[in-house]
C-alpha cells in the first residue's frame, strides 16, 4: 500500500502493474530480452553480452488454464503460473528463456517451456548442484561456462574480461543500493511499507540494470525527503519463504496491525543481501550463486551431515543470518510462508521453527496456493498471530 | 452522589460460518445473558438480530453497552462493534475464564477446526484446519443426511457401539462413499457411527498434538455438545476433556471480555469518550474499583 508517493516510488508502481512495459520498449530498438527463472542464472553474464535480463514470475490474479495439459497438479502453482502464462502467449517479449535445476520442477518448466512456448529462440538450463561443497562448486563453474558460451553463440559476441566486470559492478552496485532500501525499515516506524519495498524490487527485476540503479537512487532520495510515513505499530515482522511477487501479503499481514521489517525471500533480500566477490570470474559467480544465495534448494547442513550431535551448530550455521536480520530491525514475530507443494522450503520449515524458538521468537506458519483467493483463508490466522504478539 | 451510577455492560459477538453467538456480561464478569442462532445468509442483518436477541435477554438497552467486540468469520459484518478480534484470540479468553488453568483448548465449528495452546489465560499458539469441511461439524452434518439421523441422536446411537469401524478416508465426500460401502457390508449402523466420531478426532487431533497437549484439555464448539463425540475425543487423545456448560459461547463469552478489558484500559489512559454523561460518571467508579 503507497502511503505517499514520489518520483521513484511512482516509476516503480507503474513497472510493477505492467512489468514488460519498458523491455518491449527496448525490444523494439533491437535489445534481447532473457527471461530468467528463479536467481540462479548469473544476471551479471547477460548483461554483460549486451542482453537485458528479466526475471520471469506468474500472475496470481490469473487461473492456470492452459498448464494443466502439460504439467501435473500436485506440483509449484508458482511455476504452473508460469508455464501456463508462457503457453498462453504472455511472455512473447521474451528472445531467450534461462533455468536451473533450482528444484525438480524449475527444472522441467525450462524444458517445458522449450517444448511448449513457441517463438523463444534461446532457452537454456543450467545444472547447477544441491551441495556447496568445493567439487560442487568446481562443477557448477563448469555449466555456468556452457551457459557463457551458448549465451555468447546467441548474442553473436565474445565475453570478455572487461566486459563481466563492468556488469559485476553494476550488480553490486544495484544489491548496495537494495541494502541502503532496506535500512529505511530498521527505524520505527520504517520510513518505507512492505508493499512499497516489494513494488520497487519487482520494477528491478523488470528493468535494465542500469535503469534499475536509478530508479533505486530517486526512490531513496524521494523517501528520506517525505512528509508522510507510515504509521508506527506494535508488531514488526520478519517474512520468510519462497517466492512471493505480489503485495497482496503484505498488505493482508500490514492490515492485519503489523509492520513488515524486513524479509527472507527470494524477491527481497536473498538476491541482494551479498556482492559477488572480485575479480569477477565464472569462480566469483559460482560462489556467490551456489554459496551466498541462501536458499533452501542448496543444502546447507549437508557439512555437518545432518547428524544430531551437530545440530545446534548447524542451525546456527545455516540460519545466523536470520538472527542477526531478527537483531538489525527489531523483528519480534517471524511468517514462514511457502507456496504449496515446495518441499525444498517445507523441509526447512522444522528446523528453522525450532531455530526461531531458540531465540525467543515467534514464527506462524502459512501455506498459499499463489492466488488472491488463498489469501482470504490465512487472513485470520495472521490477524491471530499479530494479536498473540500485541 | 445521590443516584447511584449505572452499571457498565460488554458485549461480544460471534458471527460464525453456521452459528452465530452473542453475550453480554458486566463488570465483574458475570453472563447477563446469552443467544445462539444459526447464521444464514445474511451476516449483517443476522448481526443486528442478535444483538437485538441478547439485549432483550439480558433486559438491556444498546445505550447500556460500554463496548462491543466482534469474532468470527463474520466479525467485519457488525457495523456496531467497536472493535474485531479473531475467533483464535477470543476463544482462548473465554475458555480460560471458565477454565483459568487451561493448556490446550480445541475447538470444532461449523467449518473449521481450532487448536489452541493457552498459558496464564492468554493464546501462545495455534492451528487451524481451515476450508475443509473433513474434521469439523459440516461433516457431521454430511453424516446425518447419509444416514437420515438427526444430529443429537448420532451420538446417542453411537455410545452403543462397542467394536467402532476404521473410516479411512479424509475427505468428507469420499467418507461418506465410505460409510456407504460399510453399510453394505452391513456393518452395525452405531459401529459406523463410533467410527465416523473417531475418524473426526483423529484429524483434529492431529492439529493439537503438533502444539504438543498439555492437560487440562478443554473442548468446544458445536461439534463438542455432541456425546459421541466426546468419547470419541478422549479416546483418541488418551485424557479426559472438559466441556463448558455451554460449548458455543466461548468465543462471544471471549471477547466480551476483551470488550472489558478493552473499555477499562482506554478509561485508565482517559481515552474512552462517551456521549452519555451518566456512563462517564460510571466509568470513573469502574476505574476507581479496578484500581
Amino acid at each position: 500500500m503507497a502511503i505517499a508517493t514520489n518520483k521513484g516510488l511512482y516509476l516503480a508502481h507503474e513497472i510493477y502493474a505492467d512489468r514488460s512495459r519498458r523491455v518491449r520498449e527496448l525490444r523494439k530498438d533491437g535489445k534481447k530480452i532473457i527471461g530468467y527463472v528463479c536467481l540462479y542464472p548469473p544476471v551479471e553474464m547477460i548483461t554483460a553480452l549486451g542482453l537485458i535480463p528479466f526475471r520471469v514470475f506468474g500472475n496470481m490474479d490469473e487461473p492456470i488454464t492452459a498448464a494443466d495439459q502439460v504439467s501435473i497438479t500436485v506440483v509449484c502453482p508458482f511455476l504452473r503460473s508460469i508455464i501456463d502464462l508462457g503457453i498462453k502467449g504472455k511472455f512473447n517479449f521474451l528472445d531467450g528463456i534461462a533455468g536451473a535445476h533450482t528444484c525438480d520442477v524449475g527444472a522441467g518448466l525450462i524444458l517445458q517451456w522449450r517444448d511448449y512456448v513457441k517463438d523463444t529462440p534461446f532457452t537454456h538450463l543450467i545444472d547447477i548442484p544441491h551441495t556447496d561443497h568445493a567439487p560442487a562448486i568446481e562443477y557448477f563453474q563448469h555449466q555456468l561456462n556452457s551457459f557463457q558460451r551458448h549465451l555468447e553463440e546467441f548474442a553473436g559476441e565474445k565475453l570478455t574480461d572487461e566486459k563481466l566486470k563492468r556488469a559485476c559492478e553494476l550488480h553490486n552496485r544495484q544489491r548496495q543500493l537494495v541494502r541502503q532500501l532496506y535500512d529505511l525499515r530498521k527505524p520505527d516506524p520504517p520510513l518505507l511499507t512492505s508493499s512499497e519495498n516489494l513494488e520497487v524490487l519487482v520494477a528491478l527485476f523488470s528493468l535494465p540494470v542500469d535503469e534499475g540503479n536509478r530508479l533505486l537512487e530517486d526512490v531513496l532520495a524521494g523517501v528520506k525527503e517525505r512528509k508522510v510515513k507510515p504509521p508506527a505499530k506494535k508488531v514488526r515482522l520478519m517474512v520468510w519463504g519462497p517466492v512471493f511477487d505480489n503485495t497482496a501479503l503484505y498488505d493482508l499481514i500490514e492490515d492485519a496491525g503489523a509492520n513488515v521489517v524486513v524479509d527472507d525471500t527470494c524477491v527481497g533480500t536473498r538476491a541482494f543481501w551479498a556482492d559477488v566477490k572480485a575479480p569477477c570470474e565464472l569462480q566469483a559467480l559460482a560462489q556467490h550463486y551456489l554459496v551466498d544465495i541462501k536458499c533452501p534448494r542448496t543444502f546447507r547442513q549437508a557439512e555437518h551431515a545432518g547428524t544430531r550431535r551437530d545440530y545446534d551448530r548447524d542451525l546456527d550455521s545455516r540460519f545466523s543470518y536470520i538472527k542477526k536480520a531478527i537483531k538489525d530491525w527489531g523483528v519480534n514475530g517471524v511468517v514462514l510462508q511457502s507456496v504449496k507443494y515446495c518441499d525444498t522450503h517445507g523441509y526447512e520449515v522444522p528446523n528453522l521453527r525450532h531455530y526461531l524458538d531458540t531465540l525467543g521468537i515467534p514464527g506462524i506458519y502459512i501455506e498459499h496456493d499463489y492466488s488472491e483467493r488463498s489469501m482470504a483463508t490465512i487472513k485470520t490466522r495472521v490477524e491471530a498471530f499479530v494479536e498473540t504478539l500485541g | 452522589m445521590d443516584t447511584p451510577a449505572p452499571k457498565l455492560f460488554f458485549a461480544g459477538l460471534d458471527i460464525g460460518s453456521t452459528m452465530s453467538k452473542a453475550a453480554i456480561i458486566d463488570a465483574e464478569g458475570s453472563i447477563c445473558g446469552y443467544v445462539v442462532g444459526p447464521t444464514g445468509a445474511e451476516h449483517r442483518h443476522r448481526a443486528n438480530r442478535v444483538m437485538e436477541d441478547v439485549l432483550a435477554k439480558s433486559g438491556l438497552s444498546l445505550d447500556e453497552i460500554a463496548y462491543i467486540i466482534s469474532t468470527g468469520y463474520g466479525r467485519v459484518n457488525v457495523p456496531f462493534a467497536d472493535k474485531q478480534v479473531t475467533e483464535l484470540t477470543c476463544h482462548a479468553r473465554g475458555v480460560a475464564a471458565l477454565f483459568p488453568d487451561v493448556r490446550t483448548a480445541i475447538d470444532i465449528g461449523g467449518q473449521d477446526a481450532k487448536a489452541l495452546k493457552i498459558k496464564n489465560g492468554k493464546l501462545i499458539d495455534f492451528l487451524t484446519n481451515d476450508k475443509c469441511a473433513a474434521g469439523t461439524g459440516r461433516f457431521l452434518e454430511v453424516t446425518a443426511e447419509t444416514l437420515g439421523l438427526e444430529l443429537n441422536e448420532m451420538g446417542r446411537v453411537s455410545l452403543q457401539s462397542a467394536r467402532p469401524v476404521r473410516i479411512n478416508s479424509q475427505c468428507t465426500i469420499f467418507a461418506q462413499q465410505e460409510i456407504i460401502a460399510r453399510l453394505s457390508e452391513g456393518e452395525p449402523l452405531p459401529d459406523i457411527l463410533a467410527g465416523v466420531y473417531i475418524a473426526i478426532a483423529t484429524r483434529v487431533a492431529k492439529l493439537a498434538r503438533q502444539l504438543k497437549i498439555e492437560p487440562p484439555v478443554v473442548f468446544t464448539g458445536g461439534v463438542a455438545k455432541n456425546s459421541g463425540m466426546v468419547r470419541a475425543m478422549e479416546t483418541v487423545l488418551g485424557v479426559p476433556v472438559l466441556i463448558p456448560p455451554e460449548p458455543l459461547i466461548t468465543g462471544c463469552l471471549g471477547a466480551a471480555i476483551l470488550a472489558r478489558d478493552e473499555a477499562l484500559k482506554l478509561i485508565s489512559r482517559g481515552e474512552f469518550r462517551t456521549q452519555k454523561k451518566q456512563l462517564s460518571e460510571a466509568h470513573i467508579e469502574f476505574t476507581e474499583k479496578a484500581a
